[in-house]
């Protein structure tokens, strides 16, 4: 641009005149959006950021420095313990079955020439469907006398399934489990849920991720002696599929960070029983809006953006080091 | 085929459990609610005539009706009129289970209100998504400018922070303004979309100069340009950021729980089906699982119309 403006002399007025007009309308149309940025995003987090460290509530006309004391409590009580325990529970077992679930399902529907289309489609209607409708139809689903599920595994019983199964053999001679009122299953239905709805989308991508992998490299691969499915998977199609799964690996996770619709579905008060399903979003929720101990909620919100920055940006250090797993 | 046999039978295994819960929820909404207890009637119930209890108790007559069906019943004592007019309660309180349960989903609570609710809040947040982004994307991809790589490098720190981890901020932030049960506290937070930014502006990078210069020829202001020779040009992407951006919004219930309480009229869908939900005794899981289907059917049936365009809108926002 310099080189064009002090090639043609003659012309450097009008040239830069016309400059000068793009910057200020390139200003007015990128204003609107910056302001909205700074406003909605980035000064809510210096606002936490600030609270974390007072005993500010609504309503109250002053508030007090506390220092470090509502971090200090994070690390201390037992219910934020839980919290963390049920929040890491959550994730760690969600991401790796719907991510392996889509992978699996995307190979295999991939592979196959009919009704192809069908599985996609079914498999992808928990996506967009609303989740906390569905949670309500799952909650009766596992309802412990009427549900559907506890209705099925009777059907088992006086079967061979009552032999080879401890929990079939204890729940006919008793009664099958509460699911959603023990805390030895709660956390674990909750993970359910989230994996049943979380699948189909990663299906969805590691199938655009899929239709990338060149036919050649499985040639390339065969000739080199890979001849079971699983060599060449491991291969060819598990590499090429590289930045898929680091895409898919992070939006899991910051999904999974963000359980929130289940848990008040099921437990409005208290976060399931003896707070076996605690996550951060409830423990927000509850401690910041319903408790107005916005100290505590601040310090929890920083806590959770910590934990998605990092995952977010060792997703970018990754993507740019364009890690293929060879 | 044979030899995919058992590729078909985990995958419909599969797909069993994945359908089981809509199956049970679409079930249920038809079925009469002794049919839900007992389990039986298969997928839609027997759709034998039911009697609404409540209806016929609110019609219970008392002496003011009986004296006023005095003339319609000439020559009866009080108490064949009082079982006659029982009788004609009852036989306009008697329907088929998959009305019963319809009509008590939009009777019950103002499921239409909700429902016009969520049409307006997804459709504002869409519109201002895109008055706020497009321009702003244009400015990104096309326009040389001194803080250029400033603003973007701000984009892309933004897409880091989900709006939902922020919530608790924000709700101070509205209910300091005295916002909070508003139109504006359901719309605002979501206004800027830096995914938006992100994604129009990626797309618009594509766009030939050429086309913007000759528009420039022509005399059109950057304005002009953007709103009639890139937006045009952008509608696939634009097409797949609305399929996200509603998706999103219309299924939300997290951030309207939050600044949403006890106002009936701002509900959004999801709000109004927990609501209902919460005052729910045993009997009403016929009713609910019919809202719960009014609720979730705009998109699922948007989806099933046109699920290329839905999937492939998904993995375009997806694949950044």
């Amino acid at each position: 641009m310099q080189a064009i403006s002090q090639t043609v002399d003659s012309l450097r007025s009008p040239e830069q005149e016309t400059l000068r007009r793009q910057r200020r309308t390139a200003w007015m149309l990128t204003l609107p959006a910056l302001a909205l940025m700074v406003v909605i995003l980035l000064v809510p987090v210096g606002i936490a950021g600030v609270l974390s460290f007072t005993d500010f509530s609504l309503g109250n006309s002053s508030f007090n420095w506390v220092g470090v004391k509502n971090y200090d409590r994070l690390l201390s009580r037992s219910t934020y313990e839980k919290m963390f325990i049920a929040t890491f529970t959550y994730v760690v077992t969600v991401v790796p079955l719907s991510v392996g679930l889509g992978l699996g399902a995307a190979l295999l529907v991939q592979s196959l020439g009919r009704f192809r289309e069908l599985y996609k489609t079914i498999y992808f209607l928990p996506v967009m469907a609303t989740l906390l409708a569905m949670a309500i139809a799952w909650e009766f689903m596992l309802h412990p006398s009427i549900g559907m599920i506890n209705r099925t595994l009777e059907l088992g019983c006086g079967t061979v399934l009552e032999r080879i199964w401890p929990f079939m053999a204890n729940g006919c001679a008793k009664t099958f489990p509460v699911w959603l009122g023990d805390k030895r299953y709660a956390i674990w239905v909750i993970c359910f849920i989230g994996i049943w709805q979380g699948f189909g989308f990663n299906m969805v991508l590691y199938l655009a991720g899929l239709t990338g992998v060149h036919r050649e490299l499985y040639h390339a691969a065969e000739m080199d002696g890979a001849k079971s499915g699983w060599e060449r998977f491991r291969l060819v199609t598990w590499p090429a599929l590289g930045p898929t799964t680091v895409f898919v690996v992070t939006i899991s996770c910051i999904r999974a960070f963000q359980v929130f619709d289940t848990v008040e579905a099921f437990w409005p008060q208290g976060g399931g029983p003896n707070k076996s399903t605690y996550v951060m979003m409830f423990a927000i929720f509850e401690k910041g809006v319903q408790q107005n101990l916005i100290g505590v909620g601040a310090s929890i919100t920083i806590v959770f953006l910590g934990f998605v920055m990092v995952l977010t940006l060792i997703q970018r250090w990754l993507v740019e080091r364009k890690v293929h797993y060879g | 085929m044979t030899r995919d046999w058992w590729k078909h039978l985990i995958l419909t295994l599969g797909a069993l459990i994945v359908i089981a819960p809509f199956y049970m929820m679409v079930s249920y909404s038809f079925k009469s609610p002794g049919e839900i207890d007992r389990g039986e009637g298969g997928f839609f119930g027997r759709q034998e005539m039911m009697v609404d209890e409540r209806c016929v108790k609110l019609r219970d007559p008392n002496r003011d009706d009986i004296a006023a069906a005095l003339l319609r019943f000439p020559n009866q004592t009080d108490a064949q009129i009082r079982d006659a007019l029982l009788a004609e309660a009852t036989a306009d309180c008697s329907m088929r289970p998959v009305v019963f349960n319809y009509t008590k989903a939009f009777t019950e609570a103002p499921l239409l209100r909700y429902l016009l609710n969520g049409v307006i809040v997804t459709a504002s947040i869409f519109f201002i998504q895109v008055l706020v982004a497009v321009p702003a994307a244009y400015a990104l991809a096309k326009l040389k400018f001194w803080g250029r790589e400033a603003v973007f490098s701000l984009v892309l720190f933004c897409l880091l922070i989900p709006v939902h981890a922020i919530a608790l901020p924000l709700y101070i932030m509205l209910a300091k303004l005295g916002l909070t049960n508003t139109y504006a506290a359901l719309v605002v937070p979501w206004t800027i979309s830096v995914f938006g930014i992100f994604l129009m502006r990626q797309f618009f990078m594509t766009v030939p100069d050429d086309l913007i210069d000759a528009a420039r020829m022509d005399g059109m202001g950057e304005f002009a340009i953007v709103w009639r020779v890139m937006l045009p040009t952008a509608i696939p992407a634009l097409l797949a950021f609305a399929i996200f951006s509603v998706v999103a919004h219309w299924n939300d219930y997290f951030w309207p729980r939050i600044v949403v309480t006890g106002n009936r009229d701002l509900f959004t869908p999801p709000l109004g089906l927990r609501e209902f939900k919460g005052d729910g005794d045993g009997s009403f899981f016929g009713p609910m699982m019919a809202t719960a289907t009014v609720i979730v059917m705009p998109l699922i049936v948007a989806f099933l119309l046109a699920q290329k365009r839905f999937i492939e809108g998904i993995t375009l926002s997806g694949m950044k």
